[in-house]
């Protein structure tokens, strides 16, 4: 068996799997980005608030995700520590339209980056801000601004535009993530 | 783009706070979020106005701001979504109370919202006006009403006054000179209105504008029903104003109507948190009412001693409900479902400023910047004093943690949150909060919305992992009192003390007393005798009030005495004084021992320097007198001794 794992894993027939952690505030749209990622056969139709977390898995070109979407929900957020240690790369999803809450998005950033599992690691971050095609939505750039997230000098991270509804953005969210996680494990 | 100014702001905001304007700041940022700030969002409004409610029923908390206006002008119903205003629209008269409320058990459960103003409630669905519920009229003065019908007949009559008017002045009455139509013909058409009501003039009852507003004023001094707004808008008007607005108004019938002081809502018949309930109004003419929620009738009526201008409720209204009414002759009224009148009262000291309730107890502000507290059957529990003004309170509850707490706005920026009598938080605001709301607002559940008097909206967002700890020593009596004090043994002496302080205490009082007035009177002599030979060196003759300063530097054998002379006259300078120096001269040497002193302006400190050289090397000291002399007079204004130092640069050699 273990020979056979590790030929085909040489072929590049099986592909690495990696845990990856999907948090953000509630309606800022993790479980329909984890939606969309997913085969066009296995997305589902309607979108509703994540009790607790679920686990989605999808595959990129090299490699195979398992995500752990989160609820965002200010009573389901104290769950998030519990999963940090498994978590091998993190997608922090923003809802830029919500200017309001956008402090409460980096006060759980912070409370995020300063926690004994993750401070240390070098572990990366993608930002998405979504929900760019409401009207009122800020732009990545000043997403970035008020997360301060020039102040993130020990991991890697970028931010990424996003609409999930569309899917427009994942994509090149999700090429970096890969590339890093590539970068890390050799 | 201005959304993100106000962002901006809010962080600029922050960081100038961290800068260290705020004392305890650091307490303050660890509990709360700066999600807005916007001084220029021009909301101005009080506590009672502002309402947060799911209107759409799509999971977006809004706030719904009764806005009263700049100087109370254009009074507006605001709605906002985020940081920024949704929907305006203007108001006829100024808002007294907002609320929010479920009007039917069906779905969708979105809530309507209320808005008191003036006599009426504004009811809106989906912020579409939906229904207009008015005050039921109450009757109006019959001698009222009467002058309104005389002013409507003067139309017909107008022409035939009009020649009496000139038969008067073609008879060339000098006792009545037209321009200033004044008192005569105002009593005769008092007569005539008597008259009238006799019966006798029935036809050609008539009156002027001014004679009406002068019986009109009368009436609203002596008559115990109070007159309608049409009678107290025409008592406004200047003359020429006057005949154009009768005109105008002489058709319509008298109305007479009550205002709505304050508003609230009270559960119908199940206590959940998204039940149907009533509106429960307070009007101008002390009456509470309980609205039906569909058909808005008045379903039960009850009546106060006094105006209520907070009110506060629990219960449900089909089982059993205690309305609490802050009133404005001072007492708190409590009243439940079977009582038409109040059950029991509680007087305060002074006027309310806010009531909350919390459970069965409740938190009354009032104008001597206190906050009591009081159970529900009036017992007071216990009172905290606040170190300004109260201007506005609110219910903070914090449902995640079980957390219920007063917040109150003070007059000098500070929004101070207690639970009972502990002090849990500060926050200091960059004005004067005028209204405080805390619940849901947008999709985040612990937002504390605050305006200021200046128009400006402070939106903050109590941090998930903040928790509220009580002020340590807030509680309870402070810690100094628990310390056990080191009380030393009785002794012998202590108790043969003690026994004569009791046994002669009369005697010691009056020993004591001797002595002190004799202290006095000495103090009292030896100040007489000071100011008699001017020894002190502030002149106290009210003609050239001066002061003497003097200081002496350096180490021996010569020192600079350096004189400052100061005139404390507000306008009058000082002129012709001089200044001499008494000394041992076997001891001490001075280049000039008097001499003029120039023309002093008032208020200005003038140095004078000299030398003094010590000419002894013994290590004696003396004293050296400085007298201020005015120029013709031998006794001194003032004088000063100086302690001359012991020269130690003779002494070392």
């Amino acid at each position: 068996m273990g020979l056979l794992d590790k030929l085909s894993g040489l072929l590049g027939l099986k592909k690495k799997e990696v845990h990856v952690l999907c948090l953000g505030l509630d309606n800022s749209g993790k479980t329909t980005i984890i939606n969309k990622l997913k085969p066009s056969n296995a997305q589902t139709q309607d979108i509703v608030p994540t009790i607790g977390f679920s686990i989605e898995k999808f595959k990129t070109s090299s490699l195979a995700f398992t995500v752990f979407d989160m609820s965002g929900q200010g009573r389901y957020r104290n769950l998030w520590e519990h999963y940090y240690k498994e978590g091998q790369a993190i997608i922090f999803v923003i809802d830029s339209s919500d200017r309001l809450r956008m402090v409460v998005a980096k006060e759980e950033l912070d409370i995020l980056l300063n926690h004994p599992d993750i401070k240390h690691r070098r572990i990366p971050i993608l930002f998405f801000a979504n929900k760019m095609d409401l009207r009122d939505a800020v732009t990545s750039v000043k997403v970035s601004q008020l997360l301060s997230l020039e102040n993130i000098k020990d991991k890697p991270w970028h931010i990424c535009a996003s609409d999930a509804i569309k899917g427009e953005g994942l994509q090149e969210g999700v090429d970096w993530l890969q590339d890093q996680i590539q970068a890390v494990k050799t | 783009m201005r959304p993100l100014s106000g962002v901006m702001e809010n962080k600029m905001a922050a960081s100038g706070d961290s800068a260290g304007c705020r004392p305890n700041s650091t307490e303050a940022n660890s509990k709360w979020l700066d999600a807005h700030y916007d001084p220029m969002a021009n909301i101005h409004t009080f506590s009672a106005c502002l309402a947060l409610a799911d209107l759409h029923g799509d999971g977006e908390y809004k706030l719904v701001v009764g806005d009263l206006g700049a100087n109370g002008r254009h009074p507006r119903l605001k709605v906002l979504k985020g940081p920024s205003v949704l929907t305006e629209s203007p108001l006829p008269t100024l808002p007294s109370a907002a609320a929010a409320f479920l009007m039917e058990p069906h779905e969708p459960r979105t809530p309507a919202l209320a808005l008191a103003s003036g006599p009426c409630v504004y009811v809106y669905k989906n912020l579409r006006p939906y229904f207009k519920f008015s005050l039921p009229p109450l009757p109006p003065n019959p001698l009222e009403q009467d002058l309104w019908n005389q002013a409507k007949e003067r139309s017909y009559w107008g022409a035939w006054q009009g020649f009496g008017c000139a038969s008067r002045r073609s008879r060339g009455d000098s006792s009545w000179p037209w321009p200033s139509s004044g008192g005569d013909s105002r009593k005769e058409e008092k007569a005539f209105t008597s008259w009238g009501k006799q019966g006798l003039w029935s036809k050609q009852d008539r009156i002027d504008p001014l004679t009406l507003k002068e019986m009109l004023e009368g009436i609203r001094e002596k008559a115990e029903v109070p007159l309608s707004v049409q009678s107290l808008r025409f008592l406004h008007l200047e003359l020429g104003e006057m005949e154009a607005f009768v005109a105008q108004h002489k058709n319509q019938p008298i109305k007479r109507q009550t205002v709505i002081t304050a508003m609230t809502i009270l559960k119908k018949n199940l206590a959940d948190e998204d039940a149907v309930s009533c509106l429960v109004l307070g009007t101008e003419n002390r009456e509470l009412l309980v609205l039906d929620p569909e058909a808005f009738t008045v379903l039960t009526k009850m009546s106060l001693p006094s105006v209520p201008v907070f009110l506060e409720v629990s219960g449900q209204f089909d089982v059993e409900f205690w309305l609490t009414a802050a009133c404005r002759d001072g007492n708190i009224y409590i009243l439940r479902r079977d009582s038409k009148r109040p059950r029991y009262c509680i007087e305060l000291s002074s006027q309310p400023v806010g009531l909350v309730r919390i459970h069965k107890t409740l938190v009354v502000g009032s104008t001597q910047d206190m906050l009591h507290s009081f159970t529900h059957k009036g017992k007071k529990l216990w009172t905290v004093p606040m170190p300004a003004p109260i201007l506005t309170m609110s219910l903070l509850e914090q449902r995640s943690r079980g957390l219920q707490a007063v917040m109150a706005g003070l007059a000098n920026g500070e929004m101070r949150i207690y639970r009972d009598k502990a002090l849990l938080n500060i926050i200091r605001t960059p004005d004067a909060v005028t209204s405080i709301c805390f619940g849901r607002y947008g999709r985040e559940d612990n937002t504390l919305i605050m305006t200021t008097r200046g128009g400006g909206l402070v939106i903050k967002i109590l941090k998930r992992t903040a928790v509220f700890g009580e002020g340590a020593g807030e509680a309870g009596p402070p810690p100094a009192q628990a310390l056990r004090l080191n009380v030393p043994r009785k002794t012998r002496l202590y108790v043969d003390q003690t026994l004569r302080e009791r046994e002669a205490g009369t005697a010691m009082h009056r020993a004591f007393q001797m002595d002190l007035y004799l202290l006095r009177l000495r103090a009292a002599r030896a100040y007489v005798q000071a100011l008699e030979s001017s020894l002190n060196p502030v002149s106290a003759t009210l003609r050239e009030p001066l002061k003497l300063h003097a200081v002496v530097q350096g180490l021996g054998p010569t020192f600079r005495l350096t004189l400052h002379l100061q005139n404390t006259s507000a306008v009058r300078p000082a002129i012709g004084l001089l200044v001499s120096f008494l000394y041992n001269e076997s001891l001490y040497a001075l280049p000039r021992a008097f001499f003029k002193v120039p023309m002093l302006v008032p208020g200005l400190s003038y140095p004078m320097e000299t030398f003094v050289e010590c000419l002894s090397d013994k290590g004696i000291s003396d004293i050296i007198k400085v007298l201020v002399l005015r120029e013709g007079q031998s006794a001194p204004l003032l004088s000063a001794h100086i302690n001359m130092p012991v020269s130690e640069g003779l002494v070392a050699a």
